[in-house]
């Protein structure tokens, strides 16, 4: 038994190759943030308005897609890896996913930075959520297919390493770490499905000139049937970190590993039939569509509010083998000293807070108060800005010597760097959420109107944009403190020992009380899929049959998928 | 296998010096000893701090306003 970067040497390459470009993002989409915090509100203005989109565009792809699938497809090969405790069935394929990840990765960089150049035509400035009509250069909608399919092999990868195990061990129960990779990439496998259609059927032919037009609903609602779930993406990875890491850090044990394995089914089942929660204002759509949607949502509460349960059960274990007593006393028996601990039990904290903002935006009444408003991007800066991107630094300290062979440069720093980052987020995130209350959109350069006043019920909105910019400054130094200390550590400045390996104690309740039903992966896909055609099938019918798959039509294959809808609506027209 | 909770730990597993299971534990609680009356008490917590915001936003910022341009 030894360190993994010892054990397993080509695997942690491909850990460390995926965290390296996940950290290139994250610093490139954090310097964007700042730009954009501190120009619409009005403080430093270094771009143009028209370039803000551009800049949005950037931070918006760098995080929400780079940063967080190249960490989480790394830290997701250590645990299959580790916890199957074989290499990789054959490292080239391992290579070939990693490298199609990077070249989708390029090819979609390169039309974003076009729009910072005047010179060229070529750019990108949909945004993250670049849904038509918004339109971007053909690279870019390429390279997220080509991204997209670089993820889909990772998977095949898992499971091919899972049904290999599984020939050995016949009878045994899939260790957790694996079986939450696995259940989170058949999620992930139904949920990117949609932006797939959306990009290679639509998006793409569009923009290379084959269709004459697409049907802006279509794609909105293709791009939102992966635009929530995508959510569960980043975070089924933290919940991972949560369940298994952080309760380790406290000195305790996970409460239970069924509960754990339930919770990642239930997230399989429930995440994908969510995403028509984000078209509550879309008119194309009708409202009995919009409340199934919410009422999936808010079933999804329950796997949270379990973990919630789970987790801090966990973390109080250790507490109290630690010697922790008492109702609340227990807290301050915390190793609230160790960066990886204090920086995912802050993220968690924040997480608690967003579960929050979140039911206010799945409310299908209270959306309206809310919708396209800052408050959104308060809500997300919450999750994806500090649950994900918090925890997945945080863990990184513990993480990081597994996969370069020695210890963090130094905990003190780490320390400093994850509580600058909760501060900074407390002052931005809260702010955003009041700003959003009082009217003040989002996707804007400038959200200042002739003759409009964004009244707050406290305090006033110039004090809440020094809010913003404060707290997006302190979230950068964070960052650029992170990043620092990574280097630090990465190349052994500090010239530490190998780390010693060590081990992730056993559950409370371990798998042997899970029930075998559990490990039925076939089953838990096809209720997933079952209850995403009951909530898709007859809204993406009605938009088709209202619009057409591809607007108003004028070349020969929009005129064929034209004459094809025809004989759908023909033949389905008799059934009432 | 290096890690996992589906395996027990041994004591010679658990030798890096900062790491708690080795420096800080001073009793081992075992499933039936535990019981997470903390857990409880946050969670009641954390029940009513959103419940209170519910009803806030709900009574206050929702029905408090006119229609919304959204």
């Amino acid at each position: 038994m030894g360190v993994f970067a010892h054990e397993y040497p080509n695997e942690a390459g491909i850990v460390r190759a995926a965290l390296a470009s996940s950290f290139v993002a994250l610093l490139l989409g954090g310097v964007m943030g700042l730009i954009q915090a501190l120009h619409r509100t009005g403080y430093v203005q270094v771009i143009d308005d028209s370039t803000y989109y551009t800049v949005l565009t950037l931070h918006g792809v760098s995080l929400a897609i780079l940063f967080s699938i190249f960490f989480l497809v790394g830290f997701f090969q250590w645990a299959v890896t580790d916890s199957l405790d074989r290499p990789s069935e054959d490292i080239r394929f391992t290579k070939l996913w990693y490298a199609l990840m990077v070249l989708g990765s390029i090819m979609a960089a390169v039309p974003i930075l076009g729009g910072f150049i005047d010179q060229t035509e070529i750019s990108a400035d949909v945004l993250f959520t670049f849904y038509a009509p918004l339109e971007a250069h053909p690279l870019f909608y390429a390279g997220l297919a080509v991204f997209i399919i670089g993820t889909w092999l990772a998977g095949i990868d898992w499971f091919r390493s899972w049904w290999a195990w599984k020939q050995k061990n016949r009878g045994e129960k899939t260790p957790l770490r694996t079986f939450m990779v696995l259940t989170t990439m058949l999620m992930w496998y139904l949920a990117s499905a949609g932006v797939a259609i959306a990009v290679i059927f639509f998006l793409l032919p569009w923009q290379l000139g084959l269709v004459g037009g697409v049907n802006p609903l279509l794609t909105r609602t293709l791009f939102w049937f992966f635009g929530h779930p995508v959510v569960y993406f980043w975070l089924m990875p933290v919940y991972m970190m949560w369940y298994v890491i952080l309760p380790k850090l406290a000195g305790g044990r996970l409460f239970s590993d069924p509960l754990a394995r339930i919770v990642f089914v239930l997230f399989l089942v429930l995440s994908v039939p969510t995403g028509i929660h984000h078209q509550y204002v879309d008119p194309g759509i009708s409202e009995g569509f919009k409340f199934l949607a919410m009422t999936n949502t808010m079933f999804l509460l329950l796997p949270s509010l379990l973990t919630a349960f789970t987790v801090v059960a966990s973390i109080e274990h250790g507490a109290r083998q630690r010697g922790g007593s008492g109702y609340f006393r227990w807290l301050t028996d915390l190793p609230w000293n160790r960066p990886a601990f204090t920086g995912m039990a802050l993220a968690a904290l924040m997480f608690a807070a967003a579960g929050f903002s979140g039911m206010v935006n799945a409310g299908m009444n209270f959306n309206y108060l809310v919708h396209n408003t800052l408050w959104i991007v308060g809500h997300f800066h919450l999750t994806v800005g500090t649950a994900v991107a918090l925890s997945f630094m945080a863990s990184t300290y513990w993480f990081l010597p597994k996969i370069t062979g020695h210890k963090v440069f130094s905990k003190r720093l780490g320390l400093v760097q994850v509580v600058v980052w909760f501060i900074g987020m407390v002052f931005m995130s809260n702010a955003m959420h009041r700003i959003g209350l009082a009217g003040e959109p989002r996707r804007t350069a400038d959200p200042f109107y002739d003759g409009v006043t964004f009244e707050t019920s406290l305090g006033t909105i110039s004090e809440l944009h020094a809010q913003i910019a404060l707290g997006s400054v302190l979230l950068v130094v964070s960052l650029l403190l992170f990043a620092a200390h990574i280097l630090l550590s990465w190349f052994n400045f500090a010239d530490k020992d190998a780390p010693t390996p060590d081990t992730i104690p056993p559950a409370l309740s371990g798998p042997e009380h899970a029930p075998a039903v559990l490990e039925n992966f076939r089953l838990w896909t096809a209720i997933a899929i079952g209850l995403i055609l009951l909530t898709y099938t007859l809204p993406i019918a009605a938009i088709v049959s209202g619009n057409g798959w591809f607007g108003p039509v004028t070349t020969f294959i929009g005129d064929t998928s034209s004459f094809l809808t025809g004989l759908f609506h023909a033949v389905f027209g008799v059934i009432p | 296998m290096s890690s996992g909770t589906e395996h027990e730990a041994s004591p010679d597993t658990l030798d890096e010096p900062d790491d708690v299971w080795e420096v800080d534990i001073e009793k081992q609680i075992g499933h039936d000893e535990y019981d997470p009356v903390g857990t409880l008490s946050l969670i009641t917590v954390y029940f009513l701090i959103i419940a209170f915001l519910w009803v806030f936003m709900y009574f206050v910022e929702f029905l408090g306003r006119g229609p919304t341009v959204v």
